[in-house]
This record gives C-alpha cells, structure tokens and sequence, in this order.
C-alpha cells in the first residue's frame, strides 16, 4: 500500500497541469481579453457586423464617431476629413479607428467583462486642422499630414479622395460601377499608397553625398540646364550655372544630382534610402504603412534619375513624414501614433498609450548638415513669409508620373522648433509645381496648428 | 447585469439625495433603481453561495488529518510491534514496503498479506529468496491466516494478530465523522439556494412555454438532493461532501440545459435520476470487494461486446461515430464503458504482482482505444488512453515504461495523422484560432470572446450567445457558463475537479485496498483529463478534442458515467461512516468486546502524505518515534544496517 501511495503523484500531476493551464488561460484572459470581445461574432459588441458601443473622438475630445447611436460628427467637413481616421460604415477603411481601436473602444475589463457603454478613444488627429487641411486640398487627391515628432502624435492626417461616411451605401455602390471619382478611395494614402518622390528624393542622395563623397565642401557644378549622358540626357527647368551643394539642393538641380548619383552608385544610393526607413515598413497602433521601393540598372542614365527621385523610385507618405521627424531629431525621433487615449465609461483612463522611438541610420552630423540645407531651402527659396515665425526646413518636390499628366506635388519637412517640433508630409496628384501647389497646404496647416497652441 | 449597476445605483442614490425625498418617491426611476440593484445584487450573490459551498465542502474535505486504521500487527521476538494499517500490506525489507523488516536475509518484497470483507487474513509468497513459513510449514500459495499464527521470512520470526471485530468497532467509533466540523445540511441548504436562483433567472431568460417544465425540472433536482441526503441520514453516513459538490456541477448543468436546449430538460433531468441510481448501485457493489473483483470479467466481456455493436452498427453525430440507438433512447457506449474500464484497471495488491494480469488490462485498454480511434473520437480515446497510463503506472510504478508508452502512442498518433490528413487539419489552427475564425477556429474564437465577454459575474443566465453555436452545451460548455455566470463560477467548476482528484489522492494515504486506491485516483485522472480537454481545447490551449467537462456538459450517457465514476471516489474515502460504499462494522455484543484478548489499539501511526498534517498528528508522530526508540531492538549498532538497507531502496529492483 505505501508503494501504490508514493505512486499518487502521478495523479497530482495532472492536478498541477489542470491548473496551471487555467492559471496561463487567466493570464491570457487578462491581457488578451480586450481582443477577444472585440471580435466581430460578439453580440455584445455588434450588430450588423459593427460595433454598437465605444465612441471615438479627436485630440480635443470633438466626437467622430459614436458607436452607441452610430452617429458621426455633426459637421459635415469634419466628417469628410477626418473619414481615413474614423473609418466608413462598412468597415471597408480597414485603416480607420473604427476597425484599428475596436478593441479599445470595446470597455472590456477582466471584472466586469463588457458592459453597456464602451470605452471612448482619443485620436491623436485634431479634427478641426484636418478640417483645414481637407479644404486647403480643394477637392484634389493626395494627402495632408502633420506629427509631432517629439511625441510620435499624428496631429493631422487627410486622405484624398474621400467621402461623407453618412454616404457610405451611396459611395460603395458607385465604387463597385467603377466610378472614377472613388478611385482607390478606400486606402488612405497616407498610410497605404506609394507614390514617386520626385525631388525630395534628393534628400537621401544629398545625405550620402555628405556621408560618402564629403560634398558638402568639396562638390561643385555647373548647370547649364542638360547633361548628356550615353543613353539620354537629363534636364532642368532652366539653367542653374554655377552650384555648391546647399545650391544644387535649393534650386533641386537634377544635373547636381544626376551627377551625384553616377558618382556614389546604385547600391550605396539604395543603402541610404534603406537606412532612411523608406524601404521597411512602418508599424503602428495595428496597422502597417506600405513599403517604398528603389531599384537600379547598370545603364547610367537611370541612375542619374533615381538620385532625382524619380525612374522608379516609389516612397510612402508615412514613411516619408517619419524620416523627416528623424532628421528634425537628429537621427531619432518618436514613431508616429494615432491613439491620444482611452478613457472607461467611468472617466479613468482605461488603457497605456504611447508611441516607439523611430530611428535612422544616417549621422547626427548629417542629419544637422541637412537641416541646415533645408531650412536654406526655404529662406533662400520658397520664401519664409508664408509660415510665419516658424522656422521650417523643407523639400518640395514635382515628380513627373507621364507625359499627358501633371506632376505630382510634394512638400515635406518638418519645424526645427523645440516649441512647435512638427513634421510634416503634403502629396498632391497631378498637382503641378510641389512648392506651390503643396507648399501652400502645408504652410496653412502649419500656422493654424501653431495658432491653436 | 455586472457590478456596475450596483455602483450606478448607489451614485444614483447620492444624486438623488440632493434632491428632496418628496421629489424622489415621484420618480418612477426608484423603481428601476431598485431592480437594477437587485440584479446587481444577485448577480454577486450567486458566486457568493457557489463559493461558500465549495470552501465549506473543500475544508470538510481536505482539512481534517488523514487517520489511517488499524487492522491487525505483527509482533516480533523483541516485543516490537507492527500496525497493519491497511487490507492490502507488502512485507519486505524495502522502505516502501508496509511492514519494513530490516533484515538481510528478507527479500526486498518478501510476503503480501490481505484482509477480505470478512475479516479473513490471506498470506502470499512473492519472490523471496530464503523463504516464507507459517507455523513452520513453508508457504507456496496463498494460505488463510488466524491470528496467533506465526510467519518467518528468512530469519525473521512473526506473531499475527488481528484486530477482533469488537475493537474494529471501537476503531471506527474513534474515527472523526465527516462533517463534525462543517454540517452537510447547512452547506445543502446555500445549495437549495443556489439552485433557486439559478432556477429564476433561467425561467426569466426563456419562453414561456419552458417555464413550467424548468421551475419543475429544479425542484425535482433538489428534491433529489434532499433525499440521498436523507438516505445518507437514515444509514447513519454524514461524508456529503462529494456528493454535493457533484450536485452543484449538475445544477449548473441543468441550467445551461434550460437556457440552451429548454426541451430536453426533462432527459437531463432523467439522466441525473439515473445516474444516481447507478452511483448507489456501483457503491454497493464496491462495498464487497471480491464481489467486484468477479464482476472484471462479465464487464470486461460486456463492454468489448458494446463497441464491437458500436462500431458495427454505430450512428455518427458530430462527426463520431460513437452513438447509439435503441429505439427513441440514444447513447455513448464510450461513457458506459470509462466506469468498466476502472473496474478492469484496479487491482488488489497480491495481483499487482502477477504480469498475466497487466497483460489482460493492456489488451483490453488496446482494444477500447483502438474502438474509439476508428469511431474518431479521438477525445474519448486520449481520456481512456491517460487513464490506462495511470493505472499502469499505480500498478508497476514503472516510470519509463509508461514513457515508453506515451512515446509509442504519440509515434501511432503521428502515423494515423501522416495517413489521414483530414484529421491533422484540425490541428492545424491549434493555437492561431485568430487567423481562421471562420472555419477550423470557429468555436474556439467564440468561446474566448463570450468567456471574456462575461467578466468574473457574467453577462446574466440567458443573455449570452455562445449557446446558440452547435454543440456548445457539451464541448464549449466552459465558455457558455463563464459568459453568462461569470468567470468565477466558471472557475469554481474546475475547482470542483480539483477537489474529487485532490480528495482521491489523499485518501490513498488511508486507503484499505490497492483496488480502492487504484479505481479512485483513475477516476480522478479521467475527470482531470477530461476537464482539461473540455476547457483547455475550447479556449486552444490544446487542440479541439470535443470533449464533455464531467457532470457540467449536457447529455445523458456523461452525465450518467460521471455519477456512476464518483462512486469510486466514495468508495476510497476511508472516513467514518463517510459513504454507502463502505460498511459500517457489524454491531457486537457487549460481553464479546470485554472478554477480547487482543492487545489495545497502539497510538495511530502518522501516514506519509502529500498533504501538510495538522499539529496533532505531529506530536502523535513525535511520540510515537520515542516509544520506537526505547523499545524497539534495533539497537544504535544494527542502525547502519538499516541505513546500508536505505541506499539499497533506491535500486531499480525496487520497481516491482
């Protein structure tokens, strides 16, 4: 009998395995289990395939959307420009808060599990400047956006085309006849486009250019408006004549930097333009941008064009924006967010939000050489009047797509301010010269952020 | 329905105190307070009495200290005494024999004694090398043994002495009685209650045309509560403790019934009626232990025949064939065949020695896991696969042995999955249910967003979804409970489990027979195991077996196995008067218990066990260690001996 009693172990064994198993289950339960009730199958949570409880709102708490009367925003403006950020009726915006946060805004909480009314989520995005910047866009495609990049908050992100999420039947009807207006109106450019860079490609050229070839005191250059080169030739608007680096940038001399770029060389062009981020992916808050492109031939003329921007280079927006943070932040800024907060029905805050850090792989001397170049660009160039008293540093850009279109119209940059440490992304397609026609946007988006602080 | 609304009634309560009472008692909102608080209020009292009932149960379980018996010693030529403490004891010079003969020319496993319900001693030679002799005659057989008798194992000599019927009684009055400290009937009536509550708000969840049958189905149900407890009563036995607990997982049982599948309670209903009286007969039959040793092979021959017809002539729901159809009734021979398969399993201790005899349990085991494969029903076939694992090892206690065996059923469970990847498919989403919520993850999915969804007090009983999902009254059972009673009661079901096999093992330590002992702890491994598969494999911590959780799933044939296995349990449990499947000592005369010649009953000796023993028994330990030292003959010098004995133990030998 004692030697089947010192068996009995085996027995607790299984004992210990039932209840460590339901010890990891509540481990999971706790941590995951704002996940789970999220799911779409939770009658608790949706109707319809939607979920009726939980509400988002903008930075300053102005109500976007509200899950428990499945209402939107009052202005119609409002709703419109903020669409990307919010989401559509039928969950077709899979990059709007409606899909990303449902499992904030659902109030799930390991005691009480879920009740009636949700939790409230905070985008980062201020509805009233997203507003502007839809407007200022006038009904043009492209995209508007603003981060801080000390914080990582995305302050403001629009997405054109866009739609009034009241229309949503409406517009998915049209979408399905193929309506040309609704073009690809269900991605929100910002995040998951791909667009080509044109001359703020430069940026990366004019970086390995310091790093690689110490251009920055040595490179010289003579415009005269072409180069030839074997199998084309490349050209300029007009003649720059003579050109140091900072000039060659300020102007965006595509001879400079054709040059540039038969001197450096496809791969350590591609090194670069990958130690910037704007080759990876950028993951935030659930969703993940799309991933930039550059590739190179051995025939020179289109190199010479890749170190414009253009061949077929592509770059996202996001990404484009964060690099810009980084450089404003000298090799390392705040990744960008879109979660402000969560608060519980009862008004505790109900989840930790926060944003990663986001570095590149470029020098803090470079990243300082370049700032130094960019804010040139805009007191030598685009004209400092039109942003007021902050000190922007910028690029425009006008990439060329084809020959019956207009280019489209970049201006990145970012607000080398401690006070107002804003970067900043403005793509239009089709948009015509990038310092006038983005510059503009991004000039008034710029100043009414800095006013309402 | 969550706490909640408790708090919104409490601020509710401030907001209006700054109003006037007048204006208050206008309100037509106090109403709706009031309601709001009571479910509130209901909702934290349900796992409340579900708590109190188990601890109540848990601490009459588990509290008291583990009292072995006595039933009769061996004396030796120095005066020394040793207590037989069970009906089953292993003579030899090991240290985990019962009777340790520190003695070089005693074989490790020298002699097995055993004791019948009659109170008959029986002396078995094992494998000895210097022999065995009773009154001078060698023993070759088995032999009966009176007390008086002398034994000599090699060169040790041996007086026997049996407890005598009058001092058994004595005994068994000594014994603490099961629910001294913690009245069963207190503990019922939190039950009753329980049950009530459960009954209501049931009823409010469903058609009015289920009513009745729900509110009649409930009062049934603790009518029958009631009246085992009164049959207990009436037999003098006080040990409800498991009985209870069992009845609290039946009542959550009946209640997922009623909300899910309102129109078959009154089969639920039929099938706990039964199962109860297949639990009281299963008790009595256990009662008699040759009795229920001469059922192994009918059974044995009986359940082979039933899945033989099962696989022959079987239905398929569910995607196994496991049922069967006799007219309106349709059952699972797997359910019927778990309690013969413990029956098969258990052994005494003198047979635990015979091979011929583990070879028949392992064709039989083989055979059952085989049946159950081709029917895929892979679930049942692990449960019954674990729990021959676990017979097999109580028996030998051949740890790489019953590796062996782990390892080639995980090798055939990989060849069958190579050559039938239909089954693997199953197994392809373990553990990324996330991914295809639509099709392999469906119910696993579900499960974890209702689980979660409920919180620690639920969602309110008939206010989930989960229960709407084929097959979730039986094999997402856990999720369904945890949404709409709450997490916590969720966990108090497994907890329940916890107890019948945390109970089973500690009554091993006191346990009479090896076939008891064995029986029990199979059926607390079974009810582990299955509780594991039902839980774990719902919310994919394992893989979706479909697998019932003991007495909560819905269904007849578990719900009837389940009731008819806890008599195992019952009949381990060694406490006074505890259960109906042991008996009482027969009542003696007066004179005889005068007149016994037997020596007094020696001071209880302390059991080693997994569980902590309580100050009493230490001290006991403590005094009982001196007496050895004074009388006993092994002097300081014969003490290394018994040491060099020790190191020996650890021999593989020892693994019999």
């Amino acid at each position: 009998m004692k030697k089947l009693q010192g068996r009995t172990w085996f027995v607790l064994l299984f004992i210990l395995l039932l209840l460590g198993g339901t010890g990891f289950l509540m481990y999971s339960y706790v941590t995951e289990g704002g996940e789970w009730v999220a799911f779409k199958a939770n009658s608790h949570l949706y109707s319809n395939g939607q979920m009726t409880t939980g509400s988002l709102t903008d930075r300053n708490g102005l109500v976007l959307y509200d899950g428990e009367t499945d209402s939107y925003a009052q202005d119609e403006d409002i709703r419109t420009a903020c669409l990307h950020a919010v989401g559509d009726e039928y969950g077709n915006i899979v990059t709007g808060g409606r899909v990303l946060f449902r499992g904030y805004m659902a109030a799930f909480h390991p005691l009480t599990g879920v009740g009636e009314s949700g939790n409230t989520v905070a985008l980062t995005i201020d509805a009233k400047i997203n507003e502007l910047a839809y407007q200022a866009l006038d009904g043009q495609r492209g995209t508007v956006a603003v981060y801080n990049y000390e914080t990582g908050e995305i302050l403001c992100m629009v997405s054109s085309p866009t739609f009034d999420p009241y229309d949503s039947e409406e517009v998915l009807i049209a979408v399905n006849e193929g309506d040309e207006r609704y073009d690809s109106v269900y991605l929100n450019r910002f995040l998951s486009s791909t667009f080509t860079p044109g001359s703020i490609f430069k940026i990366v050229t004019a970086a390995a250019a310091i790093e690689e070839l110490d251009a920055l005191d040595s490179f010289s250059f003579t415009c005269t408006g072409s180069m030839e080169l074997d199998d084309g030739e490349i050209t300029c608007p007009s003649a720059h004549g003579d050109l140091d680096l900072a000039g060659a940038l300020e102007h965006s001399c595509n001879c400079a930097f054709g040059q540039l770029a038969l001197e450096l060389g496809g791969q350590r062009l591609m090194r670069y333009a990958q130690e910037a981020g704007l080759l990876s992916q950028l993951t935030f808050d659930g969703v993940t941008s799309a991933r930039g492109s550059y590739s190179v031939t051995d025939k020179d003329l289109d190199l010479a064009w890749s170190g414009v921007g253009q061949y077929t280079n592509l770059v996202n927006p996001c990404s484009m924006m964060a690099l810009m943070g980084a450089i404003a932040g000298e090799g390392k800024a705040a990744a960008p967010t879109l979660l402000h907060g969560v608060t519980s029905p009862s008004g505790l805050p109900a989840a930790i939000v926060g944003s990663d850090s986001h570095s590149i792989g470029w020098s803090e001397e470079t990243c300082q050489t370049l700032k130094r170049l960019m804010r040139g660009n805009v007191t030598g160039h685009y004209g400092q009047q039109q942003f007021g008293d902050l000190p922007v540093c910028a690029k425009s850009g006008t990439a060329e797509v084809s020959s019956s279109e207009q280019p489209h119209a970049w201006f990145v940059g970012f607000v080398d301010d401690p006070e107002h440490p804003y970067a900043f992304v403005v793509m239009v397609e089709h948009g015509g010269w990038g310092s006038k026609t983005a510059g503009s946007i991004a000039a008034k988006v710029l100043t009414a952020i800095a006013e309402t602080e | 329905m969550d706490l909640s609304s408790v708090g919104d009634f409490f601020s509710g309560l401030l907001e209006s105190a700054t109003g006037s009472i007048n204006e208050l008692l206008g309100q037509a909102e106090v109403l709706l307070l009031i309601t709001r608080f009571l479910d509130g209020a209901l909702a934290v009292l349900l796992p409340l009495l579900a708590i109190l009932v188990i601890v109540r149960c848990a601490r009459s379980l588990l509290q008291g200290r583990i009292e072995s018996e006595t039933w009769g010693w061996l004396s030796d030529s120095a005066g020394g005494h040793h207590i037989l403490h069970h009906w089953e004891v292993l003579l030899g010079r090991s240290r985990r024999c019962d009777v340790v003969l520190p003695d070089k020319s005693v074989s490790r496993n020298h002699a097995a004694m055993t004791r019948n319900d009659k109170g008959e001693w029986i002396l078995f030679p094992l494998r000895n090398k210097n022999g065995l002799f009773l009154n001078g005659s060698p023993v070759l057989s088995a032999l009966r043994m009176k007390s008086g008798d002398r034994l000599r194992l090699g060169g040790t000599e041996l007086v026997f002495q049996a407890v005598t019927a009058a001092q058994e009684e004595e005994q068994a009055k000594k014994r603490t009685r099961p629910g001294k400290v913690f009245s069963p009937g207190v503990t019922l009536f939190l039950l009753t209650l329980f049950q009530a509550i459960l009954c209501l708000r049931s009823v409010d969840a469903v058609d009015r045309d289920y009513h009745q049958s729900i509110y009649l189905s409930f009062i049934v149900l603790a009518l029958l509560m009631w009246l085992v407890y009164l049959i207990y009563r009436i037999f003098r036995r006080t040990g409800f403790e498991i009985e209870t607990l069992a009845f609290f997982l039946t009542s959550l049982c009946m209640t997922v019934t009623a909300v899910s599948t309102p129109g078959t309670i009154y089969t639920q209903l039929l099938s706990v009626a039964l199962g109860l009286i297949l639990f009281f007969a299963l008790s009595i039959v256990l009662r008699d232990l040759e009795l229920a040793k001469s059922l192994r092979w009918p059974a044995a021959i009986g359940a082979v025949a039933l899945l033989t017809f099962n696989l022959l002539l079987g239905q398929t729901l569910f995607g196994a064939k496991n049922w069967i159809a006799i007219g309106p009734l349709s059952f699972q021979p797997s359910e019927i065949v778990k309690v013969v398969f413990i029956l098969v399993g258990a052994t005494t201790l003198d047979r635990m020695f015979a091979r011929r005899n583990l070879v028949f349990t392992l064709v039989f085991s083989a055979f059952c896991v085989g049946c159950l494969g081709l029917m895929s029903d892979f679930g049942t076939a692990l449960i019954f696969f674990v729990a021959f694992l676990a017979i097999a090892f109580l028996r030998s206690g051949d740890l790489p042995s019953v590796c062996f065996m782990t390892a080639a059923a995980g090798f055939a469970g990989f060849i069958v999955l190579h050559f039938k990847p239909y089954i693997a498919s199953r197994f392809s989403v373990y553990r990324h249910v996330w991914e295809d919520p639509m099709g392999m993850g469906y119910q696993q999915t579900r499960t974890l967003s209702a689980m979660a969804s409920g919180g620690l007090f639920g969602q309110g009983i008939g206010e989930g979804w989960l229960k709407r999902i084929g097959a979730a009254n039986t094999d997402l059972v856990f999720g369904v409970i945890a949404e709409e009673m709450g997490l916590i009661i969720a966990l108090l079901a497994v907890l329940v489990i916890v107890l019948f096999a945390l109970f089973a093992v500690k009554s091993a330590a006191a346990g009479r027979s090896c076939f008891y002992v064995i029986a029990s702890c199979a059926t607390a491994m079974i009810f582990v195991v299955q509780t594991m598969l039902n839980v774990f494999g719902s919310t994919d911590l394992l893989p979706l077996t479909g697998v019932t959780f003991p007495f909560v799933s819905c269904g007849g044939s578990s719900m009837m196995a389940c009731w008819c296995l806890l008599a195992y349990i019952k009949a381990s449990d060694t406490r006074q008067n505890a259960g109906i499947a042991i008996r009482l000592p027969k009542p003696r005369r007066q004179e005889e218990a005068v007149i016994s010649p037997a020596p007094p009953i020696p001071p209880e000796a302390p059991q080693q066990n997994h569980f902590r023993e309580d100050p009493d028994t230490r001290a006991a330990t403590q005094r009982l260690e001196q007496v050895a030292q004074t009388t006993s003959r092994w002097s300081p010098g014969s003490f290394s001996a018994h040491v060099s004995i020790h190191r020996e133990d650890s021999s593989p030998d020892e693994y019999l």
